[in-house]
Order: structure tokens, then sequence, then C-alpha cells
């Protein structure tokens, strides 16, 4: 029963088995979904909905993509399934892969805005401080409504 | 929000947009627009439980005559909060070639008290001591935030009674116990005034009365009176409030968490395009089929991180040295071929 869902056989020594690939896993594994044309299912080991809703929801989006989704088929196994159909002219894998590697730039856009906005409110924040400073004691610092 | 409408100009057309209305040393409240629901809640996920920082994981007692017992006191050390800076140098002990822990995958912490005197003492998290060789000189100290300078209250002891322990910190993440969770609550919010009707609110027999305005409601228009439902309609501006627990700076996490985000992605690019042999990002080291920890490439394109956290607070405003602190992109994966640019807004 344990092997058949590791999960229910909770010790400390397997806590980490839901985020680390075991000897000879593979992170993603694509298969040809016979019966459908254009259609391949990912396997993802050792994920959860943080990839698997971020990737089908921006596969839905792509060009050329006719259908994706993705399962979780329990949720004490860390596996998630998304399955891609494209409309023929490309293939479910190159779809996946623009997809990754568009988040992946939005991302990096992302931390890019994130850090310049930061910069900009820390400015801010500084001459608000030296303003009140001038006035008076300040209180603590760096606090600052919107 | 007084500053956003000039800077609006070099901004990416496409893409996400964020707008910071608060930042201190304990909470960022931002607004990121412009994006999908799932791109913001992933963001969310990771802040929450991915990004690695350092706890007590194992503890040894050698002397224990307090009232409590050792698992209890042990439990007790887990959740103490330690400072996490430069613990992208520090390895998962599951990885490390040590047998056990050494001082390139563990912080060690003596902790050793006892009641002298006829009052009772109390032990707090500054009596903790890190010893032996360590990769900076915070990483694994307790975070101590207090105007005493005392931290968390691990104990208390009655005259005669001594504690002596020795801890072992490690690195991990809060997937695997909470322990590890950089952030003490992540506030994520969308669609103030529930247009979308994603929320079903429950009410007595006025909702309006009964359920305040949320503080972004005046961010956003309120509904019209007798406005009919728009079915198209999405969420599109997402609030976030990130605060930290300590072990690192909320702009920190947040940073951290969209590179674990895109090394958790980039992980995937290199595996796929690997296996097809399409000419793609051929892995270099990723490959091994070993186990292996969510950090992908440690020690690879990760050292612009390496150097602590050179954050806008606390110091000049312009130290603002992060991975994708370049104009450039020079983000983490500056070096291969997708990451180069934005050309994917």
């Amino acid at each position: 029963m344990a092997a058949a869902n590791y999960k229910h056989d909770n010790t400390v020594e397997r806590s980490f088995e839901l985020f680390v690939l075991q000897e000879g896993e593979k992170k993603i594994t694509e298969k040809v979904v016979s019966g459908m044309s254009n259609c391949s299912d990912f396997l993802l080991l050792k994920e959860d909905h943080t990839l698997g809703n971020l990737l089908s929801a921006y596969l839905r989006m792509a060009p050329h993509v006719m259908f994706a989704a993705y399962k979780i088929g329990h949720p004490n196994v860390p596996e998630v399934l998304i399955r891609v159909q494209t409309d023929g002219s490309i293939t479910p894998r190159e779809a996946f892969l623009t997809t990754l590697k568009q988040l992946v730039a939005l991302y990096g856009q992302l931390g890019r805005e994130f850090q310049k906005e930061l910069a900009l409110r820390k400015y801010a924040d500084q001459s608000e401080n030296a303003a009140a400073d001038a006035a008076g004691p300040s209180g603590t610092s760096g606090q600052n409504g919107i | 929000m007084d500053y956003d409408p000039m800077i609006m100009d070099d901004a990416e057309a496409l893409g996400p947009v964020v707008k910071i209305s608060q930042a201190d040393s304990v909470r960022v409240k931002w607004e990121l627009s412009n994006t999908d629901i799932s791109f913001a809640n992933s963001l969310r996920r990771v802040m929450l439980a991915e990004i690695p920082t350092i706890a007590i994981d194992l503890v040894e007692i050698e002397e224990n005559s307090s009232v409590l017992a050792d698992e209890f006191i042990a439990h007790r050390l887990g959740l103490i909060p330690l400072n996490a800076e430069g613990i992208d140098s520090l390895l998962y002990s599951r990885d490390c070639d040590c047998d056990g822990c050494c001082e390139h995958c563990s912080v060690r912490l003596i902790l050793h008290a006892k009641c002298t005197g006829d009052e009772n003492m109390h032990v707090f998290a500054r009596d903790l001591v890190p010893t032996g060789d360590r990769i900076n000189q915070v990483l694994g100290t307790p975070i101590i935030n207090d105007s005493e300078g005392l931290g968390p209250l691990i104990l208390k002891l009655r005259p005669g009674q001594e504690i002596k322990l020795e801890c072992i910190a490690k690195k991990g993440i809060a997937k695997e116990h909470a322990k590890w969770a950089p952030s003490a609550a992540i506030g994520f919010e969308y669609d103030p005034h529930n247009k979308l009707h994603h929320l079903d609110l429950w009410y007595e027999s006025d909702p309006k009365a009964e359920w305040p305005p949320s503080e972004y409601a005046a961010w956003e228009e309120p509904p019209q009176e007798g406005e009919p439902f728009d079915y198209d309609a999405v969420p599109n501006r997402f609030y976030f409030n990130v605060e930290t627990a300590g072990p690192l700076p909320p702009d920190v996490i947040i940073s951290e968490g969209i590179k674990v985000l895109q090394q958790k992605l980039a992980g995937l690019i290199h595996e796929l395009a690997d296996e097809g042999g399409d000419g793609g990002v051929n892995g270099d080291g990723y490959n091994g089929g070993g186990p292996r920890s969510p950090e992908y490439g440690a020690g690879a394109g990760m050292d612009g991180f390496n150097g602590g956290y050179t954050t806008p607070f606390g110091g000049a405003a312009a130290g603002n040295q992060s991975a994708w602190g370049g104009a450039g992109g020079a983000t983490a994966y500056g070096t291969t071929p997708y990451g180069a640019g934005s050309s994917w807004s």
C-alpha cells in the first residue's frame, strides 16, 4: 500500500520527495497522444499548480494552440499532466517551448520593472523623509502611506 | 502614487506593470497589472513556498533540566527566523558531499544557559550563538527586531535549571516545512468591488453595510447602479502585500521569487529542448539524471547574487545590483539564448 501512494507513508526522510527528483527521473517528458492529431501530453514530475496553471493558461493564449489544460491526478502525488493540441502549423513541443521562453522573459521584465519602481519609491520616500526631518523630528523612517 | 505618470514613458509597452505604494524594511505593498491571474498567482505561490532560507533542522540536546520536553524545545528552535543573507552560496545538505553536515551546507548554533540567580531566567533567541566557519558573518544569525535586542523567547528556567544544546541550521524551502518560509504573510487581492463575482459574499441583510470596502476599493471604479454583468471581464490588477518574517528583506523575497520561478521554467526549457535535440539550448550540466535540488545550476549563472543582497534598503539607492538591475536585461539567464532581451512582450 505504501508503494502505491507513498505520501501515506509519511516520514521525515521523505519530506522532500515533493520537490526533489529521484534517481533517473526526468523533470518533463512528452508523450504523443495517439488518438488525436497534433496533440501531446507533457508529464512534469515533482511540480504542482504553480507551473501547471501558469503553463496551461499561457498555452491557451498562445497562437496555434487549440487546446491546453492540466491536471493533477491525485493531490498527494506531485505530478502535473499538461495536454496541448495545436492546429498543425507547429508541434505541441514547439508551442510549449515558446510559451516557456515567453514566460521566462515576462518574469525577467517583471523583475526589472519591480527594481525600477522600488528605486523610485525609495527615492520618493527619502525626499519625503528629508522634508519631514527638516520640519521636525520624524517617527519611524521609511513608513509611508499611499 | 504621485510619481508614476512620467515613468511609463520608457516602460516596455506590453507586459507586467508594477506600482509600489509602500516599501519599508518589513513590507512591500505593490500592484501588479496588465497580466494574467495565473502569472500573479504563480509568483505568489513561489514566494510562499519555494524560496530557500535557513532554519534550525537538527538539535542535539546535552542538558535539559527545564520544564519543557526536548522535542518541544527543538520545535520552538526550528521556528526561530534566521538571517538568510547569502543563502545562495549555501548548499542543500542532501546535495553536499559531506557526511551529515559541514560548513558548506549548515550553520551551527550553540545555546547554553543556566539559571544561577534566585529569579526565573528568560532564554531568548539572542542567546543562540553561531559557531564555526560560516559562509558570511550574518548567515544563520537569529533575527532580532525588538527594541531591547532580545529576539523571540525560547524558554524560561527556574533557579538551578540548565539548558545546553547544539543546533544545526540547514537550507530548505517552505514546501518541506513552513519554518523555511521567508514571508510572514503575502496579501493577495484583486477586484475589490467584486465586479467579477468571484466571491459570493454572505450577508445578513445588506452586503454593502456588512462588508467594509477593501483599502484598494478606492483604486478602482466602483460599479455603477444597475450595471449589467460583464461576462468577458477578467481580473487584471493584483494587489500584493509581501510581509517578511525576517530572513530576507521583503523586496528580496519578491525578486528571489521571480528568480526561483524563472529557474523552474528554465529547467523545463533545458530539458525539453535537449530531449528533442532540435538545436535549441543544450543543457550544460543540467541533464544528470540523478537527484537534484530545485535550484538548478546553483553555481552556474547565479553569481550576480552571491555578494549578499544589495537591496536599495539601508544602503544608497544606487546600489541596486540585483541580477536584473542592469538595463540590458541581465537576468539570471542573461547568458542563455532566450533570456537576453525582452522580445517576448
